[in-house]
Parts: C-alpha cells; sequence; structure tokens
C-alpha cells in the first residue's frame, strides 16, 4: 500500500501529517490511538523497521517516539508524543512481537514507561546500572 | 518425566569471536523458550554522538562493527548530505558502492568461514578464511586499511581508484569467483553440510513478515527484501543489483543465498570498474547542518541498517538512532528455536550471520537441577556430536 | 641434570614453545577479533609458533584481549584473569584495547584493559594487522624465554 493510500487509512487519527521527504510520511497520532493505527499497518503489509526515541527536554516538558513502518522503498512513521516526566506509551508486542527488543531499548533509554511489556530487563544496560539514570535523556547524568 | 532446564552459554564466544547472553529453556533434546540479554559489547555510541561534530562521528559510527563498517559511515554521509540538500559526485558514488561491494565479500567469506567452524567443517573454514584475504588485499590498496576502510567523507570519498587497484580488484574477484563455484558446490552438495542444515531451522515467509527478519535471512524465504533493490541509494541508481532469493528457506537456502550473492557482487564490482564516472570525489559540505530529520536505509550484508539522524542546525547532531540488521534478526532466533533440539541451536543462530557488536548478544542454556553453565564451545561440540551420531 | 632443573626445563620449553592462548572480547568492534582470528589462518597461521587457541582459562599460557572493557565486561575479564593458572601474561590488542580508541568518554566505558589487570604487551592499530599481531606475541614468547633462561 502506497503512502498516499496509508495516509487515507490513517486520517481518521492523525492529527498532523507531513512530508519530510520524498517516499516518507509521518503521521502524528495521539497515544491512545496508536495500537489502532499499528493494526491497520500490520494489515497491510508494512514492516516495523524502529522505534526511536526523543527527548526535548524537561523545559519543552515533552518525549517523542517515532514508530518506523516500512513497505519497499516508502517510511511512513506514527508519531506519538508524552509528558517529560511521565511519559508512557503502550506496548505493541501483542501485534508485533519481535518489537519487544526495540520496545526494551526505549524503556531503559529515555525512562519511557511501555505498558504491558512482555519483557522490563535491561537490554543492553548492564545489570549493577543505576536504575533512575536513562542514558538517552538530554539531562543524564553520566560519569 | 522430562525435567526442564535452562541452559546458559557464554558470554565468551570462542567461535564468533563476540560476547553475547541468549538464555534457552530446555526440556529433555527440546527447547521450549528463549530470551537474549544484550550489553556485552554497548558502548553508548548514539549518546556519544550528540558530543561530537559530523565529522567526528564518522570515525565514530564506522566502529559501531569492524566486519560493517563501511555500511555503517555509508549510511551516516547518505544520509547527512540528504539533511544539508548535498549529493555527492557520481564517481564518490560509485567508488562508495565499489567499497561496499567488497565489504559485502569480505562479510560473506567471512561467515561462511564461521558457520562452517559451528558445524564442525574446520577445512571450510580455513579455505574460506585464506581467500578472503585476497579481498582483504584490495581493500587496503584501495583504500588504506583490512578493517575499517575509512573510504567516506561527508559529500564523497578519500580514496580514488587508480589502475594499478583497478587491476588487483579484477584479479581479485575473477580469482574470488572460481572459488566461489566450489563454496556453491560445497553447500550444496556436501554431506555433512547438507545433514546439518537442509530442512534445519524452515522459516516462512509468514513468519518472515510477522518477526520483520531482513537481508540474506529473509531472502532464503523467499521474501525480496534488499534496499540496494526495493530503494535504490548512492550508486546502486547507476549499476543496479539482482536479488537472489530461495524459496526453501531452511539454512541450507541461507547458505546458497550469501554464496550466491557474492557472483552478483563480482559482476557489479567488475561492471563498476568498467564504467567508473570521471570526475570529483568530494563536494563542499557545510559545517553546520540544516535543522530537519531525516532517515537512511542501505543494504548490509545482514540485512536493512536504518539510521535515523536529526540536526539542530548546528555542527553536532541532535540525535543519531542506528537500527541494526541483527537487532531484528534475533528476534527470529528467539522464535525459531522453539521447538527445535538444542544440537541445532548453535547453527539457527549463525545462519542470521548474527553481528554482535552490532548489537552484542551470548546464548545461555539454564540448568534448573542446578546451575550448570555451558560455554559456546561445548553447545557447538554437542551439535556436532549429536548429528554424528545420527550417521 | 637434578629432577627440579629437569622440570624447569621441560616446563620452560613447554611454555615458550607451544604457550596456549586464551582470546577475550571485552565489547569492542570486533575489528581486532577477526585479525585476531585471521592470524590462526593459513596466510599468517599463527599455529606454526605452537601457538594454540584454548577455549578455557584454565589452561591457557596468554591472554589476548580486544575492546575497551564495557562495564558488563569487567567482571567476566576479572574472572578470566583469575581462573589462569600462573605464570600468565595478557596481550591487549587494538587502541580501545590499550586506550579507549574511539570509545574514550562513552559511558559504559571503563577505557582500557590495564584498567582492569596488568597488561604485558600492547599493540597498536585500528585494528593492528594480522602481522603486528603476531609480532606482539612472538615478542612475549621471547621475553618468556629469556625470563625462563635466567631463573
Amino acid at each position: 500500500m502506497t503512502l498516499d493510500k496509508m495516509q487515507d487509512r490513517l486520517k481518521i487519527w492523525a492529527e498532523e501529517t507531513q512530508t519530510p521527504e520524498a517516499n516518507r510520511l509521518d503521521v502524528t497520532i495521539t497515544v491512545g490511538n496508536l495500537l489502532a493505527a499499528v493494526a491497520v499497518l500490520k494489515a497491510e503489509g508494512w514492516y516495523l523497521s524502529a522505534i526511536t526515541g526523543l527527548d526535548y527536554g524537561h523545559d519543552a516538558d515533552r518525549m517523542e517516539v517515532l514508530y518506523h513502518f516500512c513497505f519497499g522503498a516508502e517510511t511512513l512513521t506514527l508519531r506519538v508524543s508524552a509528558p517529560h516526566d511521565t511519559p508512557s506509551v503502550p506496548s505493541i508486542c501483542h501485534l508485533i512481537p519481535p518489537a519487544v527488543v526495540f520496545e526494551r531499548e526505549l524503556a531503559e533509554m529515555f525512562g519511557i514507561v511501555v505498558v504491558g511489556i512482555p519483557n522490563s530487563d535491561h537490554l543492553f544496560l548492564p545489570d549493577d546500572w543505576d536504575n533512575r539514570v536513562f542514558p538517552l535523556r538530554k539531562d543524564a547524568r553520566l560519569e | 518425566m522430562t525435567q526442564k532446564f535452562t541452559l546458559p552459554v557464554g558470554p565468551q564466544h570462542p567461535a564468533l569471536k563476540e560476547p553475547g547472553h541468549f538464555e534457552f529453556t530446555v526440556e529433555g533434546e527440546i527447547v521450549t523458550g528463549a530470551t537474549v540479554r544484550l550489553g556485552y559489547a554497548h558502548r553508548g555510541i548514539e549518546k556519544a554522538t550528540e558530543g561530537r561534530n559530523w565529522t567526528q562521528d564518522i570515525y565514530l559510527l564506522e566502529r559501531i562493527c569492524g566486519i560493517c563498517s563501511h555500511v555503517h559511515a555509508l549510511a551516516f554521509c547518505l544520509g547527512v548530505e540528504q539533511l544539508a540538500g548535498v549529493t555527492a559526485p557520481p564517481r564518490a558514488q560509485a567508488i562508495r558502492v565499489l567499497v561496499a561491494e567488497l565489504e559485502r565479500i569480505h562479510s560473506h567469506l567471512l561467515w561462511l568461514g564461521v558457520a562452517a567452524h559451528e558445524a564442525g567443517f574446520d577445512t571450510l573454514f580455513m579455505y574460506a578464511w585464506r581467500d578472503r584475504e585476497t579481498v582483504m588485499d584490495a581493500l587496503e590498496t584501495l583504500t588504506g586499511n583490512r578493517v575499517n576502510y575509512s573510504a567516506n567523507l561527508l559529500g564523497g570519498v578519500k580514496c580514488d581508484v587508480t589502475s594499478a587497484s583497478a587491476s588487483q580488484i579484477y584479479h581479485a574477484v575473477d580469482k574470488l569467483e572460481e572459488r566461489t563455484r566450489h563454496y556453491l558446490d560445497v553447500v550444496m552438495n556436501d554431506d555433512l553440510l547438507i545433514q546439518r542444515t537442509r530442512g534445519v531451522g524452515v522459516m516462512t515467509v509468514e513468519q518472515v513478515d510477522q518477526m520483520g527478519v531482513m537481508g540474506p535471512t529473509a531472502r532464503a524465504s523467499g521474501v525480496m527484501r534488499d534496499i540496494r533493490c526495493i530503494a535504490p541509494y548512492s550508486a546502486y541508481v547507476e549499476f543496479p543489483i539482482q536479488p537472489i532469493v530461495e524459496t526453501s528457506g531452511d539454512l541450507q537456502a541461507r547458505f546458497i543465498v550469501r554464496v550466491k550473492e557474492l557472483f552478483e557482487s563480482y559482476r557489479l564490482i567488475r561492471t563498476i570498474l568498467d564504467h567508473l564516472p570521471d570526475g570529483d570525489l568530494k563536494t563542499r559540505m557545510p559545517r553546520r547542518i540544516k535543522a530537519g530529520e531525516t532517515i537512511s536505509r542501505v543494504e548490509a550484508p545482514r540485512g536493512e541498517l536504518f539510521y535515523f539522524i536529526k540536526s539542530n542546525g548546528t555542527d553536532t547532531p541532535e540525535r543519531v538512532k542506528v537500527r541494526t540488521p541483527t537487532l531484528c534478526n534475533l528476534a527470529s532466533v528467539l522464535t525459531l528455536a522453539v521447538g527445535r533440539q538444542v544440537a541445532d541451536i548453535p547453527m539457527i543462530l549463525v545462519g542470521i550471520d548474527p553481528c554482535f557488536s552490532c548489537n552484542d548478544r551470548a546464548v545461555l542454556l539454564l540448568d534448573q537441577s542446578g546451575e550448570r553453565r555451558w560455554t559456546w564451545e561445548k553447545l557447538r561440540q554437542y551439535g556436532i556430536d549429536f548429528y554424528r551420531r545420527q550417521q | 641434570m637434578q629432577q627440579t632443573d629437569m622440570i624447569r626445563s621441560v616446563t620452560r620449553w613447554a611454555r615458550v614453545k607451544s604457550p596456549w592462548v586464551i582470546h577475550f572480547n571485552s565489547g569492542s568492534c570486533n575489528g581486532c577479533d577477526i585479525e585476531i582470528l585471521a592470524t590462526l589462518t593459513p596466510r599468517y597461521d599463527l599455529e606454526r609458533f605452537g601457538v594454540r587457541l584454548e577455549g578455557s582459562p584454565r589452561h591457557a599460557d596468554i591472554l589476548v584481549c580486544t575492546g575497551a572493557v564495557t562495564r558488563q565486561a569487567r567482571e567476566s575479564l576479572l574472572r578470566t584473569y583469575e581462573q589462569m593458572p600462573e605464570p600468565k601474561f595478557v596481550v591487549a590488542v587494538g587502541s580501545c584495547a590499550i586506550s579507549g580508541g574511539v570509545f574514550q568518554g562513552c559511558y559504559n566505558v571503563i577505557g582500557s584493559i590495564d584498567q582492569v589487570i596488568p597488561v604485558d604487551v600492547y599493540v597498536p592499530g585500528c585494528p593492528p594487522r594480522p602481522q603486528a599481531i603476531i609480532d606482539g606475541i612472538v615478542g612475549l614468547l621471547e621475553r618468556l624465554s629469556e625470563r625462563e633462561a635466567v631463573s
């Protein structure tokens, strides 16, 4: 399914859409609509290529999670915002089981709570890591 | 009554040369569950990119992985050039693809040797690594280094193809093509390899889709996921590659796909050398990169490498996200192993061509009757002995 | 020849003529590791110097280390070193093993092998070529044989 058609399918949930580059579409949705949008993409044969976390900082009071889906040469990114101090997204693992590794990384690096994640062990960080420190946050205090 | 064991294997991994940590739950001979614990080679690279400038970051990202160093730098440079609205000149793009294909050759031959070792076939390991030296020599003449070639610059490449290096590459490719015909015969017809690979670790098209598998592992199940073909980048537009796909979806197919891909790489390298565009090796790049977000997808030897790069308009990146192919393919190993026998684990793992430093992993089989820790070597030998008993 | 002299001489011969090497990756990019593995393949053939790659630290004389030592790897590195019987020697291969290389200052990276265990030989490079790695190990063997000759 091409980006145009997907844009159409997702428009009931889309708060904003942008075309930042050729073959790319960014669709901003609320966290409540994430699972529905993911289900549609999965049903149309798009695969989850990556999940990126972004920290806009405490002052901006915003974090963002980007779910990058690919189909052929095209990439459709679902963008979900969350408050900086209590960021939370639902797990998409029941729809896409291998997403667990992406979600574990997101959680340990940004401190984003992934509700319903099947395995919340650290993926990359050491066992003795201070769990209050999230390395990819802009204000992370790292030795 | 079958007892439930969990067998830990690792983190030292003599054969794969990489540290990591899987956990397999075992009942008798059969795997009933699997998870993974990474972190051994985690160096905090994504964070480090934010504290270095765009050029310094090339040197950092090149060293995510010593086996696929060039594609990391390539993905990054292409992405940054996209943000800056700059296109590297045609000669540079062609050289980038030339080095990428030479790298793919070294990587696949490396893998062939390691996979053979896993199956207990050390002669093939020695032959593959001896032949691999031919392509290492060519890469060294062209770029100045055997590993970590550092060919990429923002805006182009550092090294040019001279008639001497071109001649060496032509000879290397000719010699390797002849050797590869032999390897194809081995992977298709050798009894020992067939026993360990035919019908083993089968992945269906649905499983590939569901598990987000990519690269040669996906192509071995008939799923044509190859970024060079579906979303050509750099000089793959001018010099297209033919996709290599097998349909049986088993381990043997994964061997065959990688060996056949070598032939395509040889063909492409000759074509590029025959038609190398004239012109500059690089174009001007600004020091500060325009604010924006870009996605750069390239085909590493193991599958799709995904870079998300965000600039805030300064000379250091706001965010660099790297998703390597092995992280996706790992999930497939965990799923595939369930229902299989312990003896097949090493080969199923090696079948995805796991790049640990791209992700860093290892294997654990935990024994609940007491903590019985297996080394990878023990697991590998277990597989070899198991199949030897079957003969 | 006295009994103890003979045993010492046989031990020296065995240790210098056929040292058993164990390889440890403390979190490297693999560049050094594949060049170490290459030393065992036909073109370089480290085995002709009697060097054998071992799987277990309990049988090893020489620990060949790569990587800048990630926090996760540190304890495993220490344990591996402790399990080796005396006398034991350490070769740090690659810029990362010597100083952290490009990963200096990264969180999760200790920064060099010698911050964790004592190192006898440093082989610089990113990665060092197989010849350089062999040079480092052979250099160590020569030192070993000198040391044994003196004792």
